[in-house]
Order: structure tokens, then C-alpha cells, then sequence
């Protein structure tokens, strides 16, 4: 059988191996589309990345925080993390042109990621029924908040509507106060792992198959599927599962140390005994508290008597000596923390990007860590049109008078 | 035409335990692969999801608890299940064995224990060469934290997730500004990363296998994996200098954004007003156009200034109304808005319902856990069958099969097997979990409300 080649190598994938001359295409205005195709990076056939000719770009170079505090459309960080490994193109997919372009591009292309809302997508025809009679073997993914079907698939959303359509919102924060949403747009990182997972499910289904198809990912639904508690305990025993509760013993809660906070926590393997010794109070010891019972009947004086013990510790220092005594002990750290993190450090997690406009930095790398992994950030994010030049010219067969044509007429 | 599975052809062993590989291979057999989950039937090394972590049908763990569970039911689907006692030396070759013929291993060990068992990737690709593995740990095979155990809970904050989450305190004049306090986006949110990066991973290994004939050791530490998962958090650090984040439910640049309460109890919406566009409509719903013209709030910058009185304006418009009908208004006026759904609302929802999200399964009668619907996935093929293939196994129901099908054993060397406690299919030790009644559990705050005279 012959192999076709990879979609978009994952960052797994050895530069040495099988190589592409063929397309990643990601059409997206906003995310959650990005972190799909950043999560690879093309040993050949080049990721590229549709970028609006006019205005200040799409969207995502305009979401903030910016390098510097600078609002620049090269300087939007979560567009710089989201977008590295990949080429950028302009191409005013509306025109006639630039369409007729985009069809000469798709019908050489492994996948395509898009978030269009379903009736934009519609009015773009980018159906896997119209886009695979050029192309058959095309990977479509589409990206949505809550999918291309159903009664809410066209209302807008950002991404606290999806957490709060999902169940998931209902379930953060304190069960006496409002529920409580992350900062950060967590609901697209999801969403763009979940599409990573689908859109290779179907490139390794084609290789058995010889056909693409649609992959649909809705970021509520990717959301939803967390909720592995809340659902059986209402279908099976009618209880509403809630926030965190505010009385307890402290245990598993984020709790006060003396820089900042931790996690005290009983689960594991050793017993009560190793958890009073570590909190180092002498009151702890009562065998009062050494069943999950008796830490329950007697959780308000264990709660004082835990924030009197933690109140005496620093919080590395806890977490390490919880380690050593195989205790899961957690704390609480923020970005300078973690970028002085020598267990990520020894595991050379951070990746140096330098990028031509918003400077060198440190960027997060991979999440997972794969034995052949020869994952590494070789390009920073492109700027707008970067590679409109290599891309129109060495791949399309374009020459420099006709982009100054394409460029009169604003297409790139 | 037949849509195939994916994975058809594909037998992973699951040796994991509780959220997030369980739920790695649940997925995988959802896509078609024969899923063989290595459990054991002594009670001190069981899957707590089995006898522990609950819940059970109307809140009766029954005699048989260790197969009823609903979280156990949902991590664990369409598996087949094999019991196994490591310890033991016919038990360990048994498990070689069978990974021999298998292709994907998920495994969640500290590494101190995975060395103990001689379950590291070297010793694995002796076994079989082109072998998948997935070690998920805390902190990974490398680095000073590496022998550290780890739970989601306690993690998520230690990767970084709370340095973005808090509420807003009102500071001595009495004006909201972002919290000192961590908060967690809880639900075991860490576990649920993992689990997503994990199932990214193996389908570019086994694309890969298939196309180089190499395996892949997957070192998949759920910290590290969690702080990737805030890069522009990170880096607002590395450009600024800034090392938290914490904005309540507001927008750093949408306002009004917020979460606000409804008629009933613990009824929430929320909602973005985008742009100047969203905030005249937004006046319009509400009905009061007059703050349209209201300077305060005439644009983005003046309406982020001022939110704290815009909250209260909203507070009393949403306090005076259902989720339901605030949203309906909001969304008739093209706002983004969301009633904040619980549980029980989710599985009435129309959108997930009309989308096939729940999927049914058909309990043995045995059971007596009868017809329940589970979470299904985020995603769909149009050309793939990828579905939920039945319910979580009893313990130790895939013994024969596997034992004499799968791995040719003859019933002779089966029958010691049982005798010597290596496999068994009834509990060993351990005691049944205590019940709580829900009304002990509300007041505890375990759970927020219950329904009196509950019928699935």
C-alpha cells in the first residue's frame, strides 16, 4: 500500500523522515484554529497560515498582552506562542482571485484547520463536499464553539460563554460566590488539542482508507467531556455536583503558607501519620483525625490547626519535603516561578524564539515528551505576509509582476 | 458505505488507574482499538474510580459496587478487562505477554514503580520493538521532581493555572481590583490536559509506526504539560515582567464582561459585550437606552473605568429574571450571553442533546445499573465510526478471552492461575464504601442540590 504523507509533522516526528511537498493550510480569524497547527511542524510540506491583507491583520495580532506592552500587530503574544513553526501568507479569500488561488492551494493540501462560523463557512463553500471533488484525500477541520449543527451553532461566543454552555464554569471558583472563569482563554487550548487528536485520527484513518473527511470540533463540547462527575451524578443518583466547598478540613484546597500557597493533600499512598509529621504540629497526631471520617467530623478545628502548621512553612520547601515522603502535596506559582523551575529547566522545556519585530524570549515547548522527539521551535510566528514571496513565487509558480498585480488589487 | 473505526486492529493495554489515561484508552476503544484494561481484584491496588470515587446508582453502591460506579462507567467504556496481580511472577509474565501483541502500553506508575516492574521503554521494547508507550507521571522520567506522586488537584496550581484565576477584592476605596488569592478551575481540570495531550501523542506515534515501523516512548509529564498550556501567560513574564493574571470574570479589553445571578437558587449567566456595536444593542435588551448616552460608558476604555458600576446595573437587570430569559433577550440582540450550566441542565441541553454528545449504553441486566447516557467526545468524523462500544467491564469479565483467546493458554494453565490468586473476579479485601445520604452530602457541600425521588 502506499503511504501518503503526513498531514503536518507533530513536533515528535524526526526531521529526517518522510518529507512533503504538499500543503497545511490553516484559514483562521480568530482562535481557536492556531494551536492545532502549531503543535506540528512540517518536515517539508509547509504549515501556512492565511493572514487578512487590510487593517491592522485578523484578530489574534490584536489580542493582548502585547511584548513590551506594545500594542503592535507583531507584538500580541498569544499570536506569537500560537503561531511559531509556521509559514504566513495575505490572500483576500473573498475576491475572485484570491479564491481561485485558495482552490489551487486546497487541492495540493493534506488539511486544512479553519474557524469560521458555520455560516460563514457556508457562504465561503468550504464544505467537505465541495472542497474534495478537487481533492479527496483532504482533511477538513472546522473549529467552532459549539460545532457546525444544532439550535446554538451560529450564536456568537467568547470563550466564557463556551465554559458556561459547557457545565464547566459551574464547577469553578467557591461554592459561595459566583463561579469563576481563567484568565487565560483556556476553552481554545482545548478545543486546538482535541482538533490536534481528530485531525490525525483521520490522516491515520486515510492511510487505510485512501479518503479524507470533515472533522468538526466543538470547543463546548471538548469542555463538556470533563465533566466525567457532574453528569453520572445527576443521571445516576439525581445530585447536582458544585463549586469547591468553603467548609473542610483545608485539605486539597489552596491553603496560606508564609510566601504564598499550597495544597495540602492526604491522597496517596502513606498514611495520616506522614501528613501531621510533615505539617510538623503535635496537635495533628490525635487519632482523631486519622480516618477520612474522622477529618470530616472534626474538619473546622483540623483546618485551624493545618493553616497554624503550613503558616510555618515556605512553599518550596514544603512541596519538596511532601515529595520526598511521597506525599502529593501541591503549590501555588506563577510565570516567574515556573521560569525559574529547575525541574524544567533539567528537562529542557523552555525554547529561545527570536522573533524580527517583538524581540527573544523564552517560549513554553512541548507538553509531552516524545523518545523520538526532535520537537524544536526552528521559526518564530510569521509576520503578516511574511512568506508571500516564497510561498506565491516558489510554490505557486507566480512571478514578481504578478504579485505586484495581486498586491494592486489587494489580494495579498 | 461502512464507516470503519480508526483504530480497528489496533490492542492497547491500559495498566492505568483513575482520570486521565483511563480516560486515554476509553477514547481509543471509542475509536475502534481492543482495549484491555489490567485491573487486579485485590482491594489495596485497585482503580479507586471502582470503589471510591462513586457515584452509584441512586446512591447505592450495591453488592457488586466495585463494577457500578458512574465516573468508573465513564472512564472506562467499551474496555475489556483482565485482572492481574503484578506482584506475582506468573502475573508479570502474563502482562509481557500480552504487550508483546499489543501496540499501544498506558501506564500512570511514578517512575520509581515503572523501574520496579521493569515496565521502563527499554525493557518494554525488548518485548516489542515498535512499541507505544505512554508513562504519565507528575513530573516526568527526568529532573529533581521526578520521583515525586502527583494528583490534578494539586497540580493545577502548581503549574501555573492559578497564577490566571481569582476573584476580585474590593481594594480600601472600595473599587474591585484582581486578588492576591489563587483560585483552581478545579474538576480535575490537570488530568484533563494530559488526557487530550496523551491522545495527540499516540496518533502521531502510530502514524508515525506506520510509516517508519518505530515505536514511541511518550514521557508525558502532566506539570510540564500544564504549563504548556498557558504560553502567552508565561510570556506576558519573559516581555513584561507581569506574573499573574487574575481579572475575575472580566475581559482585559471587552466590558461589561461578567458572571452574573439569576432568579433561583445558584442561577448564573454570563456575558461579553464585544464592541460599541454590542454595547447599543446590549442597551437596547436591557431596555434602558438612556445608558447608551451615558458617558461613562460611551466606549471600551470608558466601560472598562467603570465596570463596577456597570455591574450593578446589570445585577439588577439579570437578578430579576431566569437564566433562561436573559439569555434569550441577550441573544435576540446578537450579544454573546450563557446561562452557566450545571450538570443536570446539561443533559436537557438542547444544542449537546440535538448533537448526539450523550451517548446511550445498555447495562447487563445483572448490573442493575440499567440505561445510562455518558459523555461521548468534542469531535466527530464524518467518514469514521467513533462511538462509545458498551459499558466499563466487570472485573476480571475478559479473564477467559484474553488468557485462552488471546494469549493461548490452555484451561490447565488457566485453573491455577485462579487458585494461586494471580487473577480473580470477586473483590479481595477492602470493604464496600460507606453511604452518605445526599442531604448529609448537601450540607457538607459535597454536592450543591439533590433531587428527592430521583428517576433516570
Amino acid at each position: 500500500m502506499a503511504i501518503p504523507p503526513p498531514p503536518f509533522a507533530p513536533g515528535c516526528w524526526p526531521t529526517t523522515g518522510p518529507t512533503s511537498s504538499r500543503w497545511n493550510f490553516q484559514a483562521s480569524e480568530t482562535p481557536p484554529a492556531p494551536p492545532v497547527a502549531r503543535r506540528r511542524r512540517p518536515p517539508g510540506g509547509p504549515a501556512v497560515k492565511k493572514g487578512a491583507p487590510r487593517g491592522a491583520g485578523p484578530p489574534p495580532r490584536r489580542k493582548g498582552p502585547f511584548a513590551g506592552d506594545d500594542p503592535h500587530p507583531e507584538k500580541s503574544l498569544p499570536f506569537l506562542y500560537l503561531n511559531t513553526n509556521k509559514r504566513g501568507i495575505t490572500l483576500d479569500i473573498e475576491s475572485p482571485t484570491g479564491r481561485g488561488i485558495l482552490d489551487r492551494v486546497l487541492a495540493e493540501t493534506d488539511v486544512l484547520v479553519e474557524n469560521f462560523s458555520p455560516a460563514e463557512r457556508e457562504r465561503l463553500s468550504l464544505d467537505i463536499e465541495s472542497l474534495s471533488t478537487s481533492n479527496p484525500g483532504l482533511v477538513s477541520v472546522s473549529i467552532t464553539p459549539f460545532g457546525l449543527t444544532g439550535p446554538r451553532r451560529d450564536s456568537p461566543a467568547e470563550d466564557i460563554e463556551v465554559f458556561a454552555w459547557s457545565g464547566h464554569l459551574y464547577h469553578s471558583g467557591d461554592s459561595d460566590r459566583e463561579p469563576l472563569h481563567n484568565a487565560l482563554e483556556q476553552a481554545w487550548y482545548v478545543a486546538g488539542v482535541n482538533a490536534a487528536t481528530a485531525a490525525t485520527t483521520a490522516f491515520f484513518h486515510r492511510l487505510f482508507t485512501g479518503r479524507g473527511q470533515q472533522v468538526e470540533v466543538s470547543a463546548s463540547e471538548c469542555l463538556a467531556s470533563h465533566m466525567v462527575q457532574a453528569i453520572p451524578y445527576s443521571n445516576y443518583m439525581g445530585a447536582i455536583k458544585g463549586r469547591r466547598p468553603i467548609r473542610g478540613s483545608g485539605f486539597e484546597e489552596l491553603m496560606p503558607a508564609r510566601d504564598g500557597y499550597v495544597v495540602p493533600s492526604v491522597q496517596g499512598s502513606q498514611p495520616w501519620s506522614v501528613v501531621a509529621d510533615l505539617i510538623g504540629l503535635e496537635e495533628l497526631k490525635s487519632d482523631k483525625f486519622s480516618s477520612g471520617s474522622g477529618r470530616i467530623e472534626h474538619g473546622e478545628e483540623l483546618k485551624e490547626l493545618v493553616t497554624q502548621g503550613l503558616a510555618r512553612w515556605e512553599r518550596k520547601p514544603l512541596f519538596e519535603a511532601s515529595g520526598q515522603r511521597r506525599l502529593v502535596f501541591g503549590m501555588a506559582q506563577d510565570s516567574g516561578d515556573l521560569y525559574a523551575c529547575p525541574h524544567l529547566h533539567e528537562r529542557d522545556f523552555f525554547v529561545e524564539v527570536d522573533h524580527p519585530v517583538a524581540g527573544r524570549a523564552e517560549y513554553a515547548g512541548m507538553g509531552p515528551r516524545l523518545s523520538s522527539d526532535e520537537y524544536e521551535i526552528t521559526q518564530p510566528a510569521p509576520v503578516l505576509g511574511e512568506h508571500n514571496r516564497e510561498i506565491y513565487l516558489g510554490r505557486l509558480g507566480f512571478n514578481d509582476q504578478d504579485l505586484v498585480c495581486l498586491r494592486a488589487a489587494g489580494v495579498i | 458505505m461502512q464507516r470503519e473505526s480508526p483504530l480497528s486492529g489496533i490492542r492497547v493495554v491500559d495498566l492505568s488507574r483513575v482520570f486521565a489515561m483511563p480516560y486515554v484508552g476509553a477514547y481509543l476503544a471509542d475509536m475502534g482499538a481492543e482495549v484491555i484494561k489490567i485491573d487486579t481484584h485485590h482491594a489495596a491496588f485497585i482503580d479507586t474510580t471502582r470503589t471510591l470515587t462513586g457515584p452509584y446508582p441512586d446512591n447505592d453502591p450495591g453488592k457488586e459496587f466495585w463494577n457500578r460506579a458512574g465516573t468508573y462507567q465513564t472512564l472506562n467504556r467499551g474496555k475489556r478487562s483482565l485482572t492481574l496481580d503484578l506482584r506475582s511472577e506468573p502475573g508479570m509474565a502474563i502482562l509481557l505477554d500480552l504487550i508483546s501483541i499489543s501496540d499501544v502500553v498506558l501506564e500512570n506508575f511514578t517512575p520509581r514503580v515503572t523501574r520496579r516492574f521493569g515496565l521502563d521503554y527499554p525493557s518494554l521494547q525488548t518485548v516489542r520493538p515498535d512499541l507505544v508507550l505512554v508513562s504519565n507521571t507528575g513530573y516526568g522520567h527526568s529532573g529533581p521532581w521526578s520521583d515525586f506522586g502527583a494528583m490534578a488537584s494539586a497540580l493545577e496550581p502548581t503549574h501555573g493555572a492559578g497564577a490566571f484565576m481569582g476573584y476580585l477584592e474590593p481594594d480600601a476605596e472600595g473599587t474591585l481590583v484582581p486578588s492576591e488569592t489563587p483560585n483552581k478551575i478545579g474538576n480535575s481540570y490537570t488530568d484533563f490536559l494530559a488526557c487530550w495531550s496523551a491522545q495527540m501523542a499516540i496518533m502521531a506515534a502510530l502514524y508515525r509506526r506506520a510509516l517508519t515501523g518505530q515505536g514511541t516512548w511518550i514521557d508525558l509529564a502532566m506539570y510540564q504539560n500544564g504549563v504548556s498550556f498557558l504560553g502567552e501567560g508565561l510570556l506576558d513574564y519573559a516581555f513584561n515582567c507581569r506574573s499573574t493574571r487574575r481579572l475575575g470574570n472580566r475581559h482585559e479589553s471587552m466590558s461589561p464582561q461578567g458572571c452574573y445571578p439569576c432568579q433561583g437558587q445558584d442561577r448564573w449567566v454570563v456575558l461579553t459585550v464585544r464592541h460599541d456595536q454590542d454595547w447599543q444593542a446590549f442597551c437596547n435588551a436591557l431596555g434602558q437606552t438612556d445608558l447608551a448616552a451615558d458617558s461613562r460608558f460611551a466606549d471600551p476604555i470608558s466601560r472598562h473605568r467603570h465596570q463596577d458600576q456597570l455591574d450593578k446595573i446589570i445585577t439588577a437587570w439579570t437578578g430579576s429574571k431566569t437564566q433562561e430569559e436573559v439569555v434569550a433577550i441577550l441573544q435576540s440582540y446578537g450579544i454573546p450571553a450563557a446561562p452557566v450550566l450545571d450538570g443536570e441542565q446539561m443533559l436537557s441541553d438542547q444544542q449537546l442533546r440535538s448533537r448526539g454528545l450523550f451517548e446511550t449504553v445498555e447495562h447487563p441486566e445483572s448490573s442493575g445499573i440499567g440505561r445510562r447516557e455518558y459523555l461521548g467526545r468534542g469531535w466527530k468524523l464524518s467518514e469514521a465510526d467513533v462511538s462509545i462500544r458498551g459499558p466499563a467491564p466487570n472485573l476480571g469479565e475478559a479473564n477467559d478471552y484474553v488468557l485462552e483467546e488471546v494469549l493461548g493458554l490452555s484451561d490447565s494453565q488457566v485453573k491455577p492461575l485462579k487458585g494461586d490468586g494471580v487473577i480473580g473476579e470477586e473483590l479481595a479485601g477492602g470493604s464496600a464504601p460507606g453511604v452518605v445520604p445526599l442531604q448529609r452530602q448537601a450540607e457538607l457541600g459535597w454536592i450543591a442540590d439533590y433531587r428527592e425521588n430521583f428517576l433516570p
